[in-house]
């Protein structure tokens, strides 16, 4: 039998900024739920930050909740950027054309007390 | 005459003739003049008796009966009330009068009575002074002396253990008078037996309540022979006997606590809910005098609670499948027995009349039907229900209750059908608004499942438009193609691919719209039908692309398309593909067997307002192919991993053409496919024949 799709969420406050561990699979089973995070982050009103680093997979659904979350954020004036998950992941974003995206990808080790997996 | 008191004292005679018959044994025989006082338990003094002797005696009687002794006075009758000791007065004077009178008028009487001597002695029973017997002598000569008055206090004695007999029996009859009539007015039905388990009471609302016409008729009853006219049952719909019933078990010495049983009168059906409780009485010795049963009526309470709870199983079962025939079945399942002996649905079937689709409890002279068979009501019955149906309202015949399928303010689509066969009980008013609202609620289920099954044909056709009709044959070439809907069957998948001609050339595209339902399908639609018009005026792929960015972005809230397009053009015998890729994973190239991803990476359609998309040409060689597929085929769900794009190119290794690619492809994805798979995929093959077309 095979494991059906599985996503945990943490919120944490650094600071200013949330940021929104994600562990397990973002599709379209879970990527509600990882929509209600990131909105929940979005109201702390600071900079957000999606962390991919534990995500095994993720699909369209996930990524096109990144494309409009980066475009909300662009509209209403605060940052959000995501900190890259492992290399089936990042494929997404290649085939995307946003492997390039600077403004998008962030890194952990430059948020204080971010770095090291959950 | 002592013996003669005696006999006055044992018989539960009322107070009233007690006196009169003790005084007419004092008076002569012992006195011309007596009186008779009692005293309350709360001090109060009432003359109870008075007789004279002689004449003038009425005048005299009356008098007496009216007076009241003096309190203060400190001889007589006063005196032995208070001290409690008789007092004797052998020889009367007008100053012993006077003393002992009251006023003016009052001496005129005594002296009236011609006393000579006088004895008042207080009545002590029980402890207690409970009265006072004053006798007097005088016209008959005779005159009191201290035998007299010994004779008196042993007399006195006598009388007072009669009158406070007398008086303690009128207390008891008074009492039980205002016990009797409470209990006739009680609501709750009181059935009081002896120990030999005698009905010697039983209240109004106990006939009432177990449907004779009078309490007489309960006490009258042999002993079990009121059983008999019942069918008991408890909660659970066991038989219960007599020695079930708290009664019994009480007067077998046992506790027993409250008793819910469902009561119906065999001769009527007339059913009620009763709950029984009873209590044991005993007397001072320790044993079983009486058991006083209080049955009360239940009924109402114990319908609400079962029609809520039916209605609630009923809703449930409804709304647990979208295939009706199944939830109607259940339903009428759950009415039989509680509600009914047997439960039918009906249902209009294309304009011909009513036909059963559900039923429970066979019909006493029919076998029952087969769940889900179909079949026509039985003719005698059925008008009820035609009737039920056309006038939209529940109808209560006899036995039988039908109520319309309908959803408010619409006409009926069937009715359910209720009736009462061998169990002997009959219907009534709130079983009539219990059918309405069961035939209410399977009319929601009956209707919401036809409007599903219609959506399905709708979202069915809608899908089945969104494939294309069939691959046109390009000269030159050779196409394959694949496409599988993950999903429900009523869930239009959000992949697509076309091939179609444009200026130069053939157009061959792929798609894939994120989401699922009828969003999904509406953009599904929109994108290929872009795509075709964009692609057949403008020739070429990225300005097509565009043209759809362009349409996307147009529309409210974000909506992602990932494309990969491709024009194939036959040029002096040269055939090219000019791909272009918009959030797509690449297209894989296959010369001599050997895929290599082909395409540049660029944007989703309707991400961004502007956006950059590269073309890149590839060359097909005859024999090569051009495969181009969805995400769904790399993200399809196996055992432990993803298909991924390793696998896609090893599966393609070696493909002789088109349609062996596809075939491949579609092989391995379903051996390795474990379980449901949330997205479509969507596969289209190129291949370059050999020999120029």
């Amino acid at each position: 039998m095979r494991r059906a799709s599985h996503l945990s969420l943490e919120l944490q406050r650094i600071g200013d900024a949330s940021v929104v561990s994600a562990r397990g699979d973002i599709d379209l089973s879970t990527v509600a739920k990882a929509a209600e995070a990131i909105a929940a982050a979005r109201a702390n009103r600071g900079s957000v930050y999606l962390d991919l680093r534990e995500v095994g997979f993720m699909d369209t659904s996930g990524l096109r909740l990144i494309i409009e979350e980066q475009q909300h954020t662009a509209a209403h004036g605060y940052g959000f950027r995501v900190f890259p998950g492992p290399p089936n992941v990042q494929r997404l974003f290649d085939i995307a054309g946003l492997a390039g995206d600077e403004g998008l990808f962030a890194d952990p080790s430059r948020l204080p007390s971010a770095g090291g997996s959950g | 005459m002592l013996a003669s008191i005696d006999e006055v004292t044992d018989g539960t005679v009322l107070l009233g003739e007690t006196v009169a018959r003790l005084l007419e044994y004092v008076v002569p025989a012992f006195a011309d003049v007596a009186t008779l006082d009692t005293i309350s338990h709360e001090g109060v003094f009432r003359r109870i008796g008075s007789r004279v002797e002689g004449p003038g005696r009425e005048e005299l009687e009356k008098g007496l009966l009216r007076r009241r002794p003096v309190p203060e006075a400190p001889i007589g009758l006063p005196a032995a009330l208070a001290s409690g000791e008789s007092q004797l007065i052998e020889r009367m004077t007008d100053e012993h009068l006077r003393a002992i009178a009251a006023d003016e008028a009052d001496f005129e009487l005594l002296r009236a009575l011609e006393l000579r001597s006088t004895l008042d002695v207080p009545l002590v029973a029980r402890g207690r002074i409970v009265g006072a017997l004053a006798c007097g002598v005088g016209t008959s000569g005779r005159d009191y002396g201290p035998e007299d008055l010994r004779f008196a206090e042993v007399l006195s004695a006598r009388l007072a253990l009669a009158l406070d007999n007398a008086s303690l029996s009128a207390a008891v009859s008074g009492l039980e008078l205002r016990l009797e009539a409470t209990l006739t007015n009680l609501a709750e039905a009181v059935i009081v037996r002896d120990a030999a388990a005698r009905i010697v009471f039983a209240n109004p609302a106990a006939a009432r309540l177990l449907g004779v016409a009078s309490a007489n008729e309960i006490t009258e009853a042999l002993p079990g022979s009121l059983m008999a006219l019942y069918d008991v049952f408890d909660e659970r719909g066991r038989r219960l006997e007599l020695s079930d019933l708290p009664s019994a078990i009480v007067a077998r010495g046992e506790e027993a606590g409250p008793l819910l049983v469902r009561n119906v009168v065999r001769a009527t059906g007339q059913q009620r809910w009763l709950l029984h409780k009873a209590t044991p009485v005993f007397d001072r010795d320790g044993s079983l005098a009486i058991v006083v049963s209080v049955i009360e009526d239940l009924t109402e309470v114990k319908r609400a609670e079962l029609a809520q709870r039916l209605l609630a199983e009923a809703g449930h079962a409804l709304s647990a499948s979208l295939e009706y025939h199944q939830s109607l079945q259940r339903v009428a399942e759950l009415a039989v027995p509680g509600l009914a002996d047997r439960c039918q649905v009906l249902l209009h079937v294309d304009d011909e009349g009513l036909e059963q689709v559900a039923a429970a409890g066979a019909a006493p002279d029919r076998e029952a039907p087969e769940p889900g068979e179909a079949r026509p009501a039985a003719t005698d019955e059925l008008s009820v229900a035609i009737e039920a149906v056309e006038s939209a309202e529940a109808r209560l015949a006899g036995r039988v209750i039908a109520a319309p399928l309908a959803l408010a303010g619409q006409p009926p689509i069937g009715a359910i059908f209720l009736a009462m066969d061998r169990s002997g009980r009959t219907f009534d008013e709130s079983d009539l608004v219990l059918a309405s609202e069961l035939g209410q609620r399977a009319a929601i289920a009956v209707e919401n499942a036809r409007l599903y099954a219609e959506r399905s044909e709708i979202a069915a056709t809608l899908q089945r438009s969104l494939l294309p009709p069939e691959l046109p044959v390009i000269p030159g070439f050779r196409l394959a193609g694949f496409y599988q809907a993950a999903g429900e069957q009523n869930e239009v998948g959000g992949d697509f691919y076309d091939a179609f001609a444009v200026r130069g050339g053939w157009m061959v595209v792929v798609g894939d719209v994120a989401g699922r339902g009828a969003e999904a399908a509406a953009l599904t639609s929109l994108s290929r039908y872009t795509l075709r018009t964009a692609g057949k005026l403008l020739g070429d792929p990225v300005a097509t692309l565009e043209q759809l960015n362009a349409a996307l972005r147009q529309g409210s809230g974000l909506s992602l398309v990932s494309v990969c397009c491709a024009l194939l053009r036959d040029v002096d015998d040269e055939a090219k593909a000019e791909l272009v890729l918009a959030g797509h994973p690449p297209a894989l190239h296959l010369r001599a067997g050997r895929p290599e991803p082909a395409g540049v990476f660029a944007p989703f359609l309707g991400a961004y307002e502007r956006g950059e998309w590269t073309p890149v040409t590839i060359h097909l060689e005859p024999g090569d192919q051009l495969v181009l597929y969805t995400d769904g085929v790399i993200d399809t769900v196996g055992e432990d991993e993803r298909f991924g794009e390793d696998r896609l190119i090893a599966a393609l290794r070696g493909a002789s053409g088109a349609g062996d690619a596809v075939a491949r492809i579609e092989d391995a994805v379903r051996s390795f496919a474990r379980g449901p798979q949330a997205d479509d995929i969507a596969v289209i093959a190129v291949e370059r024949l050999s020999g120029a077309g």
